[in-house]
């Protein structure tokens, strides 16, 4: 852990990583950079085998700072590395020639602070319009200069000889929501994908500026309405662990019993939507009839059924109570007999898995330098599950293993969800026998939340995976900057590399296997 | 005036014209009642109800559509090629309605007795592919002309096995009439003689109606609504009553030549028939709401290396047989 | 983008088939399609209606079709964003009349929770864009809200409703 600050002391000249307290700051090394030595450092990330987790950008109104996030997947090291940045003239070299995640990272960046990366292919825009006249992100009015505009808006596919155009979405059945892809089709063979975002872009990361750290709380359910508990859960640790606040045992486990039962309920939606995307549509049914159940639940202590908002700083809205623990015990029997029917409709049946063997395999090195995230990487064989590589809550305590996947292909993402599935029900088993007793709320959590000056990365793993939180503090009860690494962003970005090539019906097949969830990629 | 009417009935021209009519109402009942039962089979295997309100059990649901779909603005998109697009939802009703003219329903209830029946029917099911290349042809809508596309291979393909698999059973009977394959089935049905071939028949005509595992020309997730994308209103219900019309017919037909048609104790010809039709027919929508969908290529696969020289080899040797 | 609500210049007076229209209008009422389109949470809670515990098949609602030429109205789901209002637009424009929208939830409705001052993106409130019939608060609404907007929608359609109205105690 420790090693990689000399490594990078004695590769490249004149660097100077700092040590920092990980239980503090969420993160082990901090590296501040200048652009012309960029490049080597994230070089030699690349040849010590990291990921490039996040790149976002801060503004704070003197500079604007870059960010890159490096880790590792199974043994945490993570790495800041900083570059500021001259807001008057902003310009940094791009490193998607490198990481291929920061393809879009850098293009996001673009858009909301108007960084221009020298040497990125393709700057045009990822959600935004051309109806946008200022940075949205930018802290002062920033207008888009005219020739960033028109940069910007160059993103127009023409048809060419033998090859025609296929907009798949907003507005189509199996992209789950307002994804729009578009193909460059040769016949029924896609010869170029390329995602078009920002249908449902909520501005959840500008609202966060706006708002108090509890007035943004409901926010965090509507940004993964599938897994909301898991996000809920992110930005509560990740509060604090900036403010320091400590939480009682009894709401810890049950914060596990809840994010674990909205897990299974995010995974049995996708095993139905999946289903639905290869054409068959009565397991969705099946899996909503289970879903049900969760949410009849999570209702009793959370008062809805969809976008939860649990989770409090220092605790919970409110305690479990006998219902609870006496329906959570009712599911979990009555879960752990439905799989070998869903073994029986979906796993056995010959059309399915012909339909999704040997479809989207991913590799571990794509998988590296795409940074994809949760199942769609532990299909490629890397058991990296955050819950026990860099284990929060109390997840160190419970028993669990983490499937991976041998051929990385959509049939291994099915099935490490199945066992996800089980290893929820056996988590929950274990956090209701453990569930202690006691307070449910930690004393003393001011009403206004003024944290400390300095920022904080705290990961957590949501049904789709790595969802990583950066906020930045300037002592005033908002955030200066929240930055929110969302799995399915960076499960997409693969999409392009996988699809190419492949069927229509493969790329439906493909895309469903990521378990996108739209709202959360455009935030 | 009664007895000239029943002359003219008596008469072949009006034999004809009252077929045709009974053949009209059976159509449209036949969709309705389709309609209704497809979404009551698929409710039913999805732990709910389907319609239930309107009506008792919903049985006025596929009325209440068929008229609200009559009630539809007549909507014709810009860009479309008129003719074509006009055509193509008229042109789908001809196979249909030809089809039903030689289908023996019981004895003597058979419009015409064409000594070739079964010839007619092939040979109009084939012009359905035409009407349905022009309708995604002429919307001149991406998803239509490639559902459309699609719809041409898999017919073409699946036409083969289809043929060679009822060959055999044209061998067995000597006839290419439908009423003496049907009385040739006295005492012994042909699928027990032909289990493979009825097997064959049965998943070439699944893929022939274009149903779940071979919905590819309509597959919602992929193509929205395929080759009638851009079809709104009255065109789009003549579409869907084609479709539904296009799956009893080829339960009939592998009623008629391997479940020995009208032939049957106690009950009265046209209810083994029409019970025997309409359970295959259920066992299509059972299919369509058990499995997922195949993929294009393994669609065409399955035709041209496993089918047809499945149905080959079953002909062959079933002439063999016949030799000796 | 216009206006709130329509006006219009002068009363148009309709010729009326009185016995075809109310046929008409009741194999409407019992008929409505919706198109599949979901655009955020509420969307989840749309499937869930069609699904085994609610069911929206029972009133003949439950045929969700993909192509808007097919469908008779649209459920807005989620929130509309500046990018995806002309999207929007178009699919209406594309349905045959008569047709009718439903505003689900907040979002759609008003622009929900996402209303704040400096907001960039996000269209306040469907109506701006398409007329609205139904109106179903909530964030997101509960699949039986959902459905007692289809009824409204029925009301809406044949001036009678399906159901007793159950009183609020």
């Amino acid at each position: 852990m420790s090693g990689i600050a000399e490594e990078i002391k004695a590769s490249v000249m004149g660097a100077e990583p700092v040590e920092v307290s990980y239980p503090e700051k969420g993160y082990h090394c901090a590296l501040e950079t200048s652009p012309d030595k960029l490049p080597d450092i994230v070089r030699l990330f690349d040849e010590k085998r990291f990921y490039l987790e996040c790149l976002l950008c801060t503004d704070y109104t003197d500079y604007l700072e870059l960010v890159y996030l490096f880790n590792t997947h199974l043994s945490p090291c993570r790495v800041k590395v900083t570059l500021k940045v001259d807001p008057q003239q902003p310009v940094a070299p791009s490193m998607s020639s490198i990481y291929a995640s920061a393809y879009w990272y850098e293009r996001e960046i673009h858009e909301f602070y108007g960084v221009l990366f020298t040497g990125h292919p393709n700057m045009t825009y990822l959600f935004l319009h051309n109806d946008i006249h200022d940075y949205p992100l930018r802290k002062g009015k920033v207008p888009v200069p005219p020739e960033d505009k028109e940069r910007l808006d160059s993103f127009k596919p023409g048809e060419q000889e033998d090859t025609f155009f296929i907009n798949l979405g907003p507005q189509h059945p199996s992209t789950h929501g307002v994804l729009r892809v578009v193909l460059k089709m040769d016949g029924e063979y896609i010869e170029q994908a390329e995602p078009v975002l920002g249908y449902l872009h909520r501005m959840h990361e500008k609202m966060a500026e706006n708002r108090s750290y509890q007035q943004f709380l409901p926010n965090t359910g509507r940004m993964d309405y599938l897994g909301p508990m898991s996000f809920n859960l992110g930005y509560v640790l990740a509060v604090e662990r900036l403010c320091a606040i400590s939480v009682p045992d009894r709401a810890i486990f049950v914060r596990i019993i809840a994010t674990e039962l909205n897990r299974i309920c995010s995974h049995l939606l996708w095993v139905g939507a999946y289903l639905a995307d290869l054409g068959a549509l009565t397991p969705f049914l099946f899996v909503f009839d289970d879903r049900e159940q969760i949410q009849d639940v999570l209702e009793g202590i959370t008062g809805s059924r969809l976008t939860y908002c649990y989770f409090r700083f220092g605790g919970l809205y409110n305690d479990v109570d006998d219902q609870f623990i006496a329906g959570t015990k009712a599911f979990v029997k009555r879960m752990w007999g439905r799989f070998s029917l869903y073994e029986k409709l979906v796993t056995g049946n010959v059309i399915f898995v012909n339909r999704t063997k040997g479809i989207g395999t991913i590799t571990g090195e794509q998988a590296r330098k795409y940074g994809v995230a949760g199942p769609v990487l532990r299909s490629a064989g890397i058991a990296c599950d955050l819950r026990k590589v860099e284990s929060y809550s109390a997840y160190n305590e419970m028993e669990f293993n983490i499937p991976v996947g041998e051929h990385g292909d959509a049939l291994d993402t099915y099935k490490i969800r199945i066992a996800e599935m089980e290893n929820s029900l056996r988590i929950i088993e274990q956090a209701l026998a453990k569930l202690p007793g006691g307070p449910f709320m930690a004393e003393k959590v001011p009403k206004k939340l003024k944290p400390p000056r300095g920022d904080i990365y705290q990961v957590v793993e949501t049904p789709r995976g790595e969802l990583g939180i950066y906020i930045v503090s300037d002592e005033s009860d908002r955030p200066l900057r929240m930055k929110w690494r969302v799995p399915s962003f960076s499960n997409l970005m693969i999409f392009p590399e996988l699809a190419r090539g492949m069927l229509l019906a493969d790329a439906v097949a493909i895309l469903g296997s990521l378990d996108l969830v739209i709202p959360e990629i455009d935030r | 005036m009664v007895n000239e009417l029943l002359n003219m009935a008596s008469s072949d021209a009006g034999k004809m014209v009252l077929g045709l009519i009974g053949v009209l109402v059976f159509v449209v009942v036949n969709a309705l009642l389709l309609t209704w039962a497809e979404r009551k089979v698929a409710g039913h295997m999805q732990r709910r109800i389907g319609p239930k309100e309107v009506g008792p059990f919903g049985l006025i649901q596929p009325i209440a559509d068929a008229i609200k779909l009559l009630g539809k603005e007549i909507l014709t998109p810009a860009k479309v090629d008129k003719p074509l697009y006009y055509l193509a939802p008229v042109l789908i009703f001809v196979p249909v309605l030809v089809s039903f003219i030689v289908i023996p329903f019981d004895a003597s209830l058979q419009v015409t007795d064409i000594n070739v029946g079964i010839l007619v029917i092939l040979a109009f099911s084939s012009i359905s592919v035409l009407s349905i290349l022009m309708a995604g042809w002429g919307s001149e809508n991406k998803y239509s002309l490639i559902g459309a596309v699609r719809s041409v291979a898999q017919n073409i393909a699946y036409e083969i096995p289809l043929l060679l698999a009822l060959l055999p059973v044209i061998m067995l009977a000597n006839s290419l009439s439908l009423k003496e394959i049907v009385e040739k089935q006295e005492g012994l049905w042909f699928v027990v003689i032909q289990p493979l071939a009825f097997i064959i028949y049965f998943i070439a005509s699944v893929a022939e109606t274009n149903r779940t595992p071979f919905d590819l020309p309509e597959a919602e997730s992929e193509l929205v609504a395929g080759y009638h994308t851009e079809y709104s209103g009255m065109r789009f219900a003549l579409f869907f009553l084609a479709e539904y019309t296009n799956i009893f017919i080829v339960s009939a037909i592998a009623a008629t030549f391997f479940l020995g048609g009208y032939q049957g104790p106690l009950l009265p010809g046209i209810v083994w028939f029409l019970l025997k039709s309409y359970f295959l027919v259920f066992v299509i929508m059972w299919l369509r709401w058990t499995y997922p969908r195949v993929r294009f290529d393994q669609l065409l696969n399955f035709a041209w290396k496993g089918l047809i020289p499945l149905a080959f080899v079953n002909l062959i040797i079933t002439g063999g047989l016949l030799k000796i | 983008m216009g206006e709130r609500g329509f006006h219009l210049e002068k009363e148009i007076i309709p010729v009326k088939f009185a016995m075809v229209e109310k046929v008409l209008d009741l194999a409407r009422a019992n008929s409505l399609w919706p198109v599949t389109f979901g655009l955020a949470c509420c969307a989840i809670e749309m499937m869930s209606t069609s699904m085994s515990r609610f069911d929206i098949d029972r009133f003949g609602a439950g045929v969700f079709r993909a192509s808007p030429r097919q469908a008779d109205f649209m459920i807005v789901t989620g929130t509309v964003t500046k990018k995806m209002a002309p999207v929007l637009t178009t699919l209406y424009e594309q349905m045959p009349s008569p047709k009718w929208v439903i505003a689900m939830g907040n979002c759609a409705i008003s622009g929900g929770p996402f209303v704040f001052e400096g907001q960039y993106n996000i269209v306040e409130g469907v109506d701006l864009l398409v007329p609205v019939d139904v109106y179903v608060p909530g964030c997101p609404p509960r699949p039986e809200a959902l459905l007692e907007g289809l009824l409204k929608l029925e009301e809406k359609i044949t001036g009678t409703r399906r159901f007793p109205r159950v009183e609020s105690a």
